[in-house]
């Protein structure tokens, strides 16, 4: 394969992860992958003969198979079949999951081991390490033991997860095997209603036996465990009235990424929060009740349809005191008229938090391929103004590049006139663009009166358009270090580290997949080029302000910017320490089969 | 080999080609409709801030970490109690999730803020508030869309930490800073530009209600009729709580092998049983391959009480429910135990082991 078309095989798996094999495979696929394995039926004692070796000994596949997409393949299936695995630990099924095993398997147990230091994480969460280098050598059943014996004490097991983050296999036509780096995981509930997690790094031998992919040894690097005692926070859905239960994504009537906006204002006046909920067939308008629930009246107060909503923002558009409503619809899934977009959908408050849709009469009739809105007065005139975030239109057009795409739907800005219709004038302003915009965030990051506006875009650089109080931005991101190419989703202002000044949290995409490749690519790219993926494969970002102007990242050992598929965030001060927290939503599309991409 | 950055552009912007956009749509369907995931699972993710430019990671801890597939978000604080709780919407399954928060309380005290401004729009959209609090000022902006498609509420939430007090000012939207002094822990104040002075706003408590254990499809009051269960030789028995109890309450214990904390209170569950003050019935969620194993350990550990099993066929037509019906076997914490009346109505639930019942 030529290095070119390796980089874009590397570039579109990492971009979007396994998908893009989807988009790049012919359909009818030269080198089908193995058939996906199956645990054996039953499971074979330990042999009494076994004798355990002293130490655990893993070896490098030497030769090794060096052909990029033969070795994700099989990466990704041992991946997959190391979530089945996961899927029976997490159900406590150990006799299930000793299929798994090698019945001559020899490897580190996971209980037994000295501690090797304990400390505080955070406030009261804990953190204890283990001396993995001293854990005894264990055979199959004694593991499994192990396993049970550590969890033991969880009253509900949260999540499991052994996830391949390396993975080499042996070349030619002898033994199959392979050697994997793995990141196990597991989580779950204490008795006090807190929740611990133990966390590890380990060598895997897996090899085919008989027909089926089995592990041989485990060779533990280091194992760890957090816990905060009591809960952090409590899930109080379906006692507060909120837990609504959604189709599954991909079914009929649930076939969009974007129908997921939330807004949260007072409707009615009555100095309770509620909550403004878009969603498919019909949208949500949770009420706050003085007895701590919610009362969904989207049907009653008006706001029930048109569905399929992004972004919604509750604001005061005609400055008669009450909140009112604008929703915005990208439309593409909607069918063929809404390719283009649909107008945003502004609903007017009577003064009771009773919602009459005016958006026409308003003048709000251009389609915009809406997702995240910013309300702001950009040009100072006393009324607030709408700014909608604008995609492609992926039903007709792919983006035209996974760097700096540049065909993206153009955004739109619609200036208040007096609260008695909009006119938009994101062209004029000079915030019309032509990326692929999913986020905006409005501030006054340079403390000169006037509000700024930053753009998160997907497939390219961010703009941060800096407010020239004469009713026109500038984007001054490359001149104060903001650009963070890569796949932007979300964006907040918040001062993180104490200084009076709004530091800047860019929320990205990253995929274990895109980093993976990238290690295997190595040395085969020019330097120029790794630096490029691997930025657009870091994660997010968080820019501190300086004193002059401009913003510096912090390097992301820093922490705080690990939010693998990444899309809203939140900059709060939680734990009320007098400083700001980050919360990241996150996460693409999670089908039934635990297998991901 | 070695690719240019060029000859890599290049190459990159060639691969448009291939993104044929029904093609994408079609595959990226199916590949949904087939089950599969794309960075799918990912939890939601929580970061403190230490203070030394260093965040810690707490997402595994803090029970805000759906792995749902999370979009908006709304932080706000929904109950008054002055902490950040939080509002997610996810794509698909348990679309609105509301967490409330359980530690503020517990690390700090806090100001909640809102603003009216008097020179521009009213509602003060920029406006940047400083809080003077006990690492350095803090600077949070009012925002109206921000995040991801999110709107968040018009109130700032300030951390204090231990002070008892901090300083706030205002930079207001046309640029004038304005000072509102020293504000007390504990504060719940309106700004309005041009006063000077807080207006306090009233507190509103209204506690957001505890949850049942997740996992359990039974609410308080609900009567639980005749349930299939498996005897620990795999025979089929039919239980009516209401025929069982003999006037007396019934306790309905889950629990499991592989638990300690469940195997523990075995001992405790037989002595009430013994007592004859109640009736106890264990149910094991142990595999159905773990189940003589489940059942030698509630032998060994002196238990007498009858005990089921997982795996019975329900029979609906003629009123027999599945244990399924009652509860989540994968998400009900356990020991978990149902308290019923003599009736078969549920009156009580007890999470983890009933210490001193």
């Amino acid at each position: 394969m030529p290095s070119s078309s390796r980089v874009v095989t590397a570039l579109s798996l990492l971009l979007v992860a396994g998908a893009a094999a989807w988009f790049l495979r012919p359909d009818d696929a030269p080198n089908p992958p193995d058939p996906r394995p199956a645990p054996p039926p039953a499971v074979e004692p330990v042999p009494a003969d076994l004798v355990l070796p002293a130490t655990i000994d893993l070896p490098d596949p030497d030769p090794r198979i060096t052909d990029l997409e033969t070795v994700e393949d099989k990466s990704e299936l041992v991946a997959d079949w190391l979530l089945d695995f996961s899927d029976k630990l997490r159900r406590r099924d150990f006799s299930a999951a000793a299929r798994w095993f090698s019945p001559r398997f020899a490897g580190h147990s996971l209980a037994g081991l000295a501690v090797g230091g304990e400390g505080t994480l955070h406030a009261d969460a804990r953190k204890r390490t283990w001396d993995a280098a001293g854990a005894p050598i264990v055979d199959r059943d004694r593991f499994l033991a192990g396993i049970e014996e550590l969890i033991g004490p969880w009253t509900r097991m949260e999540s499991v997860l052994w996830k391949v983050k390396g993975a080499e296999f042996q070349a030619g036509g002898g033994e199959r095997w392979g050697k994997i780096k793995l990141f196990l995981h597991m989580t779950g509930t204490r008795s006090d209603g807190g929740v611990s997690a133990i966390g590890g790094w380990a060598w895997l031998r897996v090899a085919r036996e008989a027909g089926l992919w089995r592990i041989q040894r485990f060779q533990l690097t280091s194992l760890a465990e957090t816990w905060h005692e009591g809960p952090l926070f409590t899930d109080v859905s379906a006692a507060a009235g909120v837990a609504h239960q959604g189709l599954r994504f991909g079914q009929p009537g649930n076939q969009s990424f974007a129908w997921n906006g939330a807004a949260g204002g007072d409707v009615d006046g009555d100095g309770l929060w509620d909550l403004f909920v878009p969603s498919d067939g019909r949208n949500f308008l949770y009420v706050a009740q003085d007895d701590g629930t919610y009362a969904d009246q989207a049907r009653e107060r008006g706001v029930e349809l048109p569905d399929a909503g992004t972004g919604a923002v509750f604001f005061d558009h005609d400055n008669d005191g009450d909140a009112d409503l604008v929703v915005g619809h990208i439309g593409w899934c909607a069918g063929e008229e809404g390719v283009g977009g649909r107008a945003l959908a502004l609903y007017e408050n009577d003064g009771t938090g009773h919602f009459e849709e005016r958006s026409a009469a308003l003048g709000l009739t251009e389609p915009v391929v809406a997702y995240s809105l910013t309300v702001f007065d950009y040009d100072g005139d006393g009324w607030l103004d709408v700014f909608a975030c604008a995609y492609g239109r992926v039903a007709v057009e792919h983006n035209n590049s996974w760097i700096e795409a540049n065909n993206g739907a153009p955004n739109a800005l619609f200036r208040n006139l007096g609260g008695t219709g909009f006119e938009e004038v994101a062209e004029r302003a000079g915030v019309r663009g032509d990326q692929w915009s999913y986020a905006s965030a409005a501030a006054d990051f340079d403390a000169d009166g006037d509000v700024d506006l930053y753009v998160a875009n997907d497939y390219g650089s961010n703009r941060l358009y800096r407010n020239e109080g004469d009713g026109t931005f500038r984007d001054v991101a490359p001149q104060v270090g903001v650009t963070d190419i890569g796949n932007g989703m979300g964006v907040s202002w918040g001062d993180l580290d104490a200084d009076g000044r709004l530091d800047l949290y860019v929320a990205n995409m990253s995929s274990t997949a895109g980093n993976r490749i990238l290690g295997r690519l190595g040395d085969e790219i020019d330097p120029e080029m790794m630096a490029l993926l691997r930025k657009l494969a870091a994660g997010n970002t968080i820019f501190e302000a300086e004193s002059d102007g401009t913003f510096r990242a912090l390097p992301s050992s820093a922490g705080g910017v690990n939010a693998s598929w990444a899309w809203s965030v939140a900059l709060c001060d939680f734990d009320l320490d007098g400083r700001l927290d980050v919360f990241n939503t996150n996460g693409f599309v999670t089908g039934d089969l635990p297998h991901d991409t | 080999m070695v690719a240019s950055s060029a000859e890599s552009q290049s190459a990159v912007f060639a691969s448009q080609e291939v993104g044929n956009a029904a093609y994408l749509d079609r595959h990226n369907l199916q590949m949904f409709q087939d089950g599969r995931s794309f960075s799918g699972n990912e939890r939601d993710k929580l970061f403190f801030n230490r203070g030394d430019g260093t965040f810690a990671d707490l997402s595994d801890l803090s029970a805000c970490d759906s792995p749902n597939d999370g979009r908006a978000v709304i932080a706000f604080d929904a109950d008054d109690d002055g902490d950040v709780d939080l509002f997610v919407h996810n794509i698909q399954r348990e679309r609105h999730a509301l967490y409330r928060n359980e530690i503020g309380e517990r690390y700090g005290s806090f100001l909640k803020l809102r603003l009216s401004a008097t020179s521009s729009q009213h509602e003060a959209i920029g406006a940047t508030v400083t809080v003077h609090g006990p690492h350095g000022p803090v600077a949070q902006v009012l925002t109206r869309g921000a995040g991801f498609s999110s709107c968040q509420v018009p109130e700032l939430v300030f951390g204090l930490g231990a002070a008892e007090d901090a300083e706030v000012e205002v930079r207001w939207p046309g640029g004038s800073v304005e000072s509102f002094g020293a504000l007390a822990a504990g504060s719940r104040a309106l700004l309005v530009e041009g006063a000077g002075t807080p207006r306090p706003i009233a507190h509103r408590p209204r506690p957001l209600p505890d949850p049942l254990p997740r996992g359990l499809k039974l609410g308080l009051g609900d009567r639980i009729g005749t349930v299939a269960l498996l005897t620990a030789d795999e025979r089929l028995e039919q239980v009516d709580f209401a025929s069982i109890s003999g006037g007396r309450r019934v306790y309905l214990n889950f629990w499991a092998s592989y638990c300690a904390p469940c195997v523990a209170e075995l001992p405790a569950l037989q002595a009430l049983h013994a007592s004859g003050e109640a009736v106890v019935i264990g149910v094991s969620t142990d595999a159905p391959a773990d189940t003589q194993r489940a059942h030698d350990l509630f032998e060994a550990r002196g238990a007498r009480f009858p005990c089921y099993f997982i795996g019975a066929r329900p029979d609906p037509e003629r009123g027999v429910s599945s244990l399924e019906s009652l509860i989540d076997l994968e998400r009900l914490p356990i020991p978990t135990t149902l308290v019923l009346s003599a009736e078969g109505a549920v009156e009580r639930v007890v999470r983890g082991p009933l210490r001193a019942e």
